[in-house]
């Protein structure tokens, strides 16, 4: 049984009549209507489970142990456990963006009404790729946006439903109900997005956003500072506009970690970043903020014990975030702020704008009584030595990265503090270490002593890429001769803090175009050369090759999958309404797209990265996220990459598996350079353009690995792919292999491959 | 440092089932165990690089010496190729760690040598976190084969893993193997 919503519903939901494209076959889609789409990428992308936890312990038949072939009382196995817990993990990225989504537009359509126009500028006329290709809907107004969150809201019932116990039971079954928790995920964050820059007035329309500066050494400590922390900018923004309507900009210091630093710097250019999520912990140790302002998302569940600590005064703006404190939303704000100065009370208050209020006038009240300041190598020595050289080695124990954190404070307590420094680029600071030393040593406050207290320059966030941009390199990505769209996206939990901006760099270099988002695009900007330029202030920000450019927080990952949509429809012309099956198989088969997401450690992220796979798009995480637990992996040599060729109406074995996998764990920055040109490969490239791309891979391939690829037979499909500078080592090899010539095809396509309502002939364009 | 392994070095993925791994303490018993298998396979992660013990060795070097006593074809994930190169020894095979577990799970998978699939697998140098979900890959989804961990911090999901060890006595624990895979 299958409860929909009515045609006539849907009909008038999407306002059918508006005939500005055909409406195609899946308007607003429930779970089966794309479930042989899923199914079919399912086919190729084989789930692969690395189970975290051996057990079931979610309802009161168990524990039940999984481990070899035992299943649960329910009868689950391990493989649709971990499915299943994978889909727990997606409707709670899916809720979190959702209920920010729903807060955002709720409250900007209180203050702006329903009816307020979506006009994202003379560049961007197809606003909203996503909703309109999932949906079939145009939206018009903030209140089209409250009915995109509306449809997804519905979904999100039925796809925790899934969860309980007694529900699903099959693997494939649960990971195409991950899939659709991550199509509807990327369009919430547009409707998010759209919303914010509209009703809060962010840039848009323009590639040239401002740089703005990031970092511990941005911060003027001689004024008041608020510091907000979160993903949702309305209270941030909040602040700033009372700072600005009583002239007060320049007394007080707004700055922010993780997606509210983005959002707040779309909103004012005086606005500082601190820093990405991996830095929160740290920076509440020093005490320099004034005023603590959490909303919501990926925020430390202790910061009032961490405010308490350094005489913060803290202001909880959200709902999803309480802490348990008493709630002053409809108090006097002038008798808040006493309390706050006089008493150090803590407080939730869920008005934006009260909010801001207050947390502006209680930073100038109590900036001038408080010490702040980070301490010195001296001080930090002090401290160091108060470690006892334990034996049990507690501190690397809990470590998530096996951090040799005695050894730093060892050296550290000798007055040697390079140790510690490289141990600081790469901590996440969950500050496990301080929990279990027998010392309670202030670890975190120790490294405090090596943080860079630089200023660098981030590009503030740019939102979607422009309708212009996409018609001037539609072609060139679509036949390969920009060899490839990337984007770094997601958390802070890197290997090392400094890859990512190499990563981007090289990748710039090589005429790739360079997206980011969210942390990463934060971690991407704190790294200089020996110029002291970062890589915003040395690339150009377009929508181009060896661009450089800042979508902004993690809900504008959504603009990186509608740039990916707009080649299709823009470019190709494919109508996008409603349409999702040819659109995603276009993406997959033809537009050299993939995301990375090296640090990710967030629920929201799981689900983002399985959004971008159901688009067609591979992901390729860093080594921590293996703890997600599902991989969508192809085996290169075994499996079938018969597809369909769209012109001839035959299938045709291709021999070729690109893209090789939809979502793959790397363990180190060397491979993961070698593996994402290669994830930018496409069965649609010219020779031309797969020469382009070969040549990346081999030369990069040769770099980090020695030789040629060990796989080139398999991604070059005739004598022509083979890049001329390459041409008299490769030939010899492909002999050696055995490899023949593949198959050329004329339009490559799955549509015909598997059961879909949708026809041959709509991929051809 | 605590040698006997009673959970994991490392305690913030420790084993929550009921299948675990079996330390062995003797090298002499591990290398029993790698001369009975018949199709064993040496996984070499990119730790096995940047490790080095104080004689100036990496422990990629160890287990390069334990493949070659026992012809035990190899695999070198993540970028551990070219420094096998530089080393003058070439690789049997070249996978990522995520690449050949999936591989291995198959049990109709030939294997590096197209011989069948492989009965012992033994991993040295792949990053802690990642190496212990493949082993849980291993471990459910691959009853076919048994897998061994030679890391210094040891793995619970592993059929046989060492305990966890100094780094002296890690390198001794290599240096004996080698002895007894010699004679």
């Amino acid at each position: 049984m299958v409860v929909t919503l009515e045609r006539d519903d849907v009909s008038e939901l999407i306002r059918s009549e508006d005939m500005w494209e055909p409406i195609g076959p899946t308007p607003m889609p429930e779970i089966p209507d794309l479930r042989n789409w899923s199914m079919r990428l399912l086919k190729t992308y084989k789930p692969f489970y690395a189970p975290f936890c051996d057990l079931c312990c979610l309802c009161t038949y168990g524990k039940c142990d999984l481990t070899a072939g035992r299943k649960g009382a329910c009868g689950i196995d391990i493989a649709s456990q971990q499915a299943r817990v994978v889909l727990i993990a997606c409707c709670m990225g899916l809720s979190a963006h959702g209920a920010h989504a729903r807060h955002l537009i709720d409250y900007l359509i209180e203050k702006l009404g329903e009816d307020y126009k979506i006009d994202l500028g003379m560049q961007v006329n197809v606003e909203a790729p996503i909703a309109r290709t999932v949906m079939g809907l145009k939206p018009e107004t903030l209140g089209d946006l409250r009915k995109v969150v509306e449809y997804v809201e519905r979904g999100l019932i039925h796809l925790v439903s899934s969860t309980h116990t007694g529900q699903e039971g099959s693997d494939l079954d649960f990971e195409v109900k991950n899939l659709h928790a991550g199509m509807l995920d990327l369009l919430v964050m547009e409707a998010a997005d759209i919303a914010q820059i509209v009703g809060f007035g962010y840039p848009t329309s323009i590639a040239d956003t401002p740089l703005v500066d990031i970092g511990w050494g941005s911060i003027d400590r001689t004024k008041a500072m608020v510091l907000c922390i979160g993903h949702n900018a309305a209270s941030a923004n909040a602040v700033i506009d009372y700072l600005r309507a009583n002239d007060l900009e320049d007394e007080v210091e707004v700055c922010g970690i993780c997606c509210t630093a983005h959002d707040v710097t779309r909103y004012s250019d005086k606005a500082k970043v601190i820093g990405p999520l991996s830095r929160q912990l740290f920076f509440l140790r020093c005490g320099i903020a004034d005023v603590i302002v959490t909303d919501e998302q990926c925020v430390l569940t202790n910061v009032p014990e961490e405010a308490r600590k350094t005489g913060a005064a803290l202001i909880a703006a959200s709902d999803k975030i309480c802490y348990g404190l008493e709630d002053a939303t409809e108090r006097e704000t002038d008798e808040i702020v006493q309390e706050m100065v006089d008493d150090g009370k803590q407080f939730v208050i869920f008005d934006p704008e009260k909010a801001g209020e207050v947390a502006a006038r209680v930073a100038i009240e109590i900036a001038p009584r408080r010490k702040k300041g980070f301490i010195d190598e001296a001080e930090a020595q002090e401290l160091a030595k108060g470690c006892e050289k334990c034996k049990a080695y507690m501190c690397s124990q809990v470590c998530p990265n096996l951090l040799p954190i005695q050894q730093g404070m060892q050296q550290a307590a000798e007055g040697s503090f390079d140790r510690l420094r490289s141990l600081f680029d790469q901590c996440f600071t969950c500050g496990k270490c301080e929990q279990e030393c027998p010392r309670h040593l202030p670890i975190a406050k120790i490294m405090q002593s090596v943080a860079t207290k630089e200023t660098f320059k981030l590009r503030s966030g740019r939102g979607p890429v422009h309708d212009v941009e996409i018609r001037k390199v539609g072609s060139p990505i679509v036949l390969g001769t920009i060899p490839g769209i990337i984007a770094f996206v997601g958390c802070s939990n890197y290997p090392d803090i400094e890859d990512v901006a190499e990563m981007a760099e090289e990748f710039a270099k090589r005429k790739y175009i360079v997206c980011l988002s969210g942390c990463a695009a934060m971690v991407a900007a704190m790294k200089k050369d020996e110029e002291g330029k970062t890589i915003y202030e040395k690339y150009p920000p377009d929508f181009d090759a060896g661009c450089i450019l800042n979508v902004g927080s993690c809900v504008a990952n959504s603009h990186i999958a509608g740039a990916a949509i707009k080649v299709a429809n823009i470019f190709a012309t494919l109508p996008g309404r409603a349409n999702y099956e040819v659109i995603a198989d276009y993406i997959l088969n033809r537009v050299g797209a993939c995301g990375v997401a090296w640090g990710a450690y967030s629920q929201k992220a799981a689900t983002i990265g399985t959004g971008f796979n159901r688009w067609g798009v591979p992901v390729v995480l860093g080594p921590h996220s293996s703890k997600y637990r599902r991989l969508y992996l192809s085996r290169k040599e075994e499996d079938d990459w018969t597809v369909m060729d769209g012109r001839t109406g035959q299938l045709v074995d291709t021999q070729e598996p690109t893209p090789e996998h939809l979502a793959y764990v790397i363990e180190s920055k060397e491979r993961a350079m070698v593996t994402i040109p290669k994830l930018c490969m496409r069965r649609n490239d010219t020779p031309q353009g797969r020469q382009i791309k070969l040549s990346h891979y081999i030369s990069l391939y040769k770099r980090y690995m020695g030789t040629l690829p060990d796989d080139l037979h398999h991604v070059v499909r005739s004598t022509r792919d083979i890049p001329l500078v390459y041409k008299k080592e490769v030939l010899p090899y492909l002999k050696e292999m055995g490899w023949k010539e593949k198959p050329a095809l004329s339009l490559p396509t799955l549509i015909g491959t598997y059961p879909s309502k949708v026809r041959l002939e709509a991929v051809i364009h | 440092m605590a040698e006997v392994m009673k959970l994991p070095f490392w305690r913030v993925n420790v084993l929550t089932g009921l299948k675990g791994a079996r330390v062995i303490e003797d090298p002499r018993e591990c290398a029993s165990l790698i001369r009975r298998a018949k199709r064993p396979l040496f996984v070499a992660g990119p730790r096995a690089i940047d490790h080095y013990f104080d004689n100036g060795k990496t422990s990629l070097e160890y287990v390069l010496e334990i493949a070659r006593l026992v012809n035990m074809p190899t695999c070198a994930t993540a970028h551990v190729k070219k420094r096998m190169l530089e080393l003058g020894i070439k690789p049997d095979s070249v996978y990522d760690i995520i690449e050949i577990i999936n591989h291995l799970k198959d049990p109709d998978w030939q294997g590096v040598r197209k011989e069948g699939n492989h009965d012992l697998i033994v991993f040295s140098g792949i990053r802690c976190e990642l190496a212990e979900l493949g082993l849980s890959t291993l471990k459910h989804f691959a009853p076919h084969l048994k897998t061994m961990a030679l890391c210094r911090y040891s793995h619970p999901n592993a059929d046989y893993a060492q305990p966890i060890l100094s780094d002296e006595k890690w390198k001794g624990y290599f240096e004996e193997l080698v002895t007894n895979l010699q004679q």
